[in-house]
């Protein structure tokens, strides 16, 4: 069976190894260095227990697991402060009418605005799965147990959700938007910055960051048709996010212009849908495949499992879902429909 | 003989056939007849001072005496940006670094600026074909600086001059068509004309108010800010050895430089010296390269004339000019002109005083004594 729960130290090779294998982007989220990935880890362990400060708020990390081979699937994280106490970059898209009575000419001139306005609302991030589970329930699964975790521990999180979707990637591996634009600034190429923004303090974006407005008519053609774009890979990944009720508003990403997916935290389906019940046995497989969630913190379990809802809020759930969740009869779990 | 004198009534019509000449990109003096003729009453009543000091348009026409046309105009703009607002772009720098990566990125903007505001421009300077060459380019636009200093209190301390950049053949601007043709919406010649016909509120409507990164601009519009047209070579060369640089500014629509020097540094200010006119009626040569000329001004406010004769004519107190050259500038035995070399580096019998050379007493003295000279008037 399918189970996500927090990762743990024992996690981190292969971790390493489904980050490898992601392409640049995720970098900013999921470090490959192990050391960098060590210190997540133990982070976000911390964050489970509840034992962070304001400088480092929470920041979680979940793994999915094949629980019969013990084989790790993939990982999804959540900041529960964008920035993580720092800025959180964005580019604001605006525009801005030019418009001149003499002349009789209105034009609209479209400007991105250096923006921290995402900064600390809750961000979904460091989502990796083995490509051969993209399109199986295990992706949903690994991707809404975060939402779950979030219902089940509401106050942690803020009142907003944003989510960064990976932009537009030629097969080269360049990235239209970051050599119109970054590229200038930065003086490294699209995989050098993203990897440092994913390892080192942000303050180097700052610092190389231009700190004025960027009119969109003066990039390239191809960064142009780049803006607000999602990469290709990501669209069954932008289209779950969707039908959970994320939008993509009016930012973008700072590398590579990617769309930022935003939704009020209690809107979004998951958390809408769900509902508290009682646990209780069912001795076949009978019902429809749910998500169910339980445990506080550290003990998070989210899994799929046959859901027979029985009347007053009471769930029948097979017993080995039991166990893989830690309860047993009359304990409290969380359940949505796929 | 060719003669500066102030623009009059009846320049029209060869001023509008020296604009049609020209062709584009001289923002000053579009072949517009009801334009020009607005120039032309803004010079007059600048002359006769029936306009505020500030507001001041001094057109100044060069005119070949043997035939009476004018053939080349120069002028000063009193001071830019007050009617209109004046805009340039600052060629500015910006230094992202980061120590912790180790990199140190320099990058050029462009900043919108009306730094020149209230500084007066010396402008629209233009001379016939036929008349090119003899020294006459150096006359129609150095006779402005005599003017400059001798009125200097209508003048800023500064003045500067824009530069025409870079088009091709067409009319077409690498920095327009990179940059303004993105806001703008139109060719590079048409924002050129409303430019020049003072329609310069929709600049200010139009254009990008926040900085542009240059490294964002093509190659071709980067390699031509502040670049002078080819045609312009020469006169941006004459200004440098005046002591005019370049001040970081340039042309919002072609990349063109700005240039400027302080009044008080001009070469042909500094070198300027007073005599008292001695006509003679001896037959004179006048004939000289512009190497051995010099300008010679009266020193009339609303009335300015200027002409060149050779230097050789310079004594240590007069200046002796046939009559022909004396009636050119209006003036008689025992009235004062101003003189100063035509050419840089040319044939100058004045020792004056310049920082840096050796001043010996005998030329201590003499600077003295035409110095009570000039105050002596």
């Amino acid at each position: 069976m399918w189970l996500v729960r927090p990762a743990t130290p024992a996690d981190l090779e292969p971790i390493l190894e489904i980050a490898g294998t992601q392409g640049a982007r995720l970098s900013s989220t999921l470090p490959k260095q192990q050391e960098a990935l060590a210190n997540k880890i133990r982070h976000s362990l911390d964050s489970f227990a509840g034992k962070t400060n304001d400088e480092e708020p929470p920041r979680f990390l979940f793994v999915l697991e094949n629980t019969e081979t013990g084989e790790i699937l993939g990982t999804a994280g959540i900041d529960a402060r964008a920035g993580n106490g720092q800025p959180f970059y964005n580019y604001r898209r605006d525009a801005l009418i030019h418009a001149s009575h003499e002349l009789g000419v209105s034009r609209r001139v479209e400007v991105l605005y250096p923006s921290h306005g995402l900064t600390d609302q809750s961000l979904l991030c460091s989502f990796a799965i083995k490509p051969e589970l993209r399109t199986t329930d295990a992706f949903e699964l690994l991707s809404r147990a975060r939402l779950l975790f979030i219902a089940e521990h509401r106050e942690w999180f803020s009142n907003r959700m944003v989510v960064e979707i990976q932009g537009v990637q030629e097969e080269d591996g360049s990235v239209p938007f970051w050599d119109s634009l970054g590229r200038h600034f930065f003086n490294m190429d699209f995989q050098t910055a993203d990897q440092y923004s994913g390892t080192l303090s942000k303050t180097f974006i700052a610092e190389l960051m231009p700190p004025n407005p960027i009119y969109v008519t003066l990039l390239s053609p191809k960064a142009q048709e780049a803006l607000g774009q999602a990469h290709k890979l990501t669209v069954p990944n932008l289209e779950l996010l969707q039908r959970e009720g994320f939008q993509a508003g009016c930012y973008l990403d700072i590398f590579d212009a990617g769309p930022v997916l935003e939704a009020r935290t209690d809107s979004l389906r998951t958390l809408v849908t769900s509902d508290r019940k009682e646990l209780h046995a069912s001795h076949e497989d009978a019902g429809e495949t749910c998500l169910i969630a339980a445990g506080e913190g550290e003990d998070f379990r989210c899994t799929l499992t046959p859901v027979a809802v029985t009347l007053g809020g009471k769930v029948q759930v097979p017993v080995r879902t039991w166990q893989l969740l830690n309860k047993s009869a009359g304990d409290t779990v969380r359940v949505a429909p796929l | 003989m060719l003669v500066i004198r102030p623009l009059q009534e009846n320049d029209l019509d060869d001023l509008y056939t020296m604009a049609l000449n020209a062709g584009k990109g001289l923002t000053t003096l579009p072949a517009d007849r009801e334009l020009l003729q607005r120039k032309i009453d803004h010079a007059r009543e600048t002359f006769n001072q029936r306009c505020a000091p500030e507001a001041g348009l001094y057109l100044f026409a060069l005119e070949d005496i043997d035939t009476g046309k004018a053939v080349g105009i120069s002028g000063i703009q009193a001071r830019v940006g007050l009617d209109e607002v004046f805009y340039n772009y600052r060629l500015s720098l910006t230094v992202n670094a980061s120590k912790e990566l180790g990199v140190h990125v320099r990058t050029p903007t462009l900043q919108l600026s009306n730094d020149m505001t209230d500084t007066s421009e010396i402008c629209s300077l233009l001379l016939s074909n036929d008349y090119q060459g003899g020294g006459n380019g150096l006359l129609l636009s150095r006779c402005r600086f005599m003017y400059l200093d001798e009125f200097r209190k209508h003048f800023s301390e500064k003045v500067f001059a824009e530069m025409r950049g870079v088009s091709d053949r067409n009319g077409q601007s690498p920095l327009w068509d990179a940059l303004g043709a993105k806001f703008f919406d139109m060719e590079f010649s048409e924002a050129d004309k409303l430019s020049g016909l003072g329609n310069k509120s929709f600049i200010a409507e139009l254009m990008p108010k926040y900085p542009i990164y240059v490294p964002m601009l093509p190659d071709s519009a980067r390699a031509v800010i502040g670049r002078v047209h080819e045609n312009t070579v020469p006169a941006l060369k004459m200004l440098q050895a005046e002591g005019f640089n370049f001040n970081g500014l340039v042309d919002i629509f072609d990349g063109g430089p700005v240039v400027e020097a302080f009044v008080h540094n001009i070469r042909t200010i500094r070198e300027s010296v007073n005599r008292y006119a001695l006509v003679t009626s001896k037959s004179m040569d006048l004939e000289a390269p512009p190497a051995e000329r010099v300008m010679v001004s009266n020193r009339s406010f609303r009335d300015f004339r200027v002409t060149t004769m050779p230097a050789k004519y310079i004594g240590p107190e007069t200046v002796r000019m046939p009559p022909e050259v004396a009636e050119a500038l209006q003036v008689q035995s025992g009235d004062s002109v101003r003189l100063a070399p035509l050419k840089e580096g040319g044939f100058w019998p004045i020792h004056s005083h310049r920082a840096g050379d050796n001043v010996d007493e005998a030329s201590e003295n003499r600077i003295k004594k035409y110095r009570s000279h000039s105050s002596w008037d």
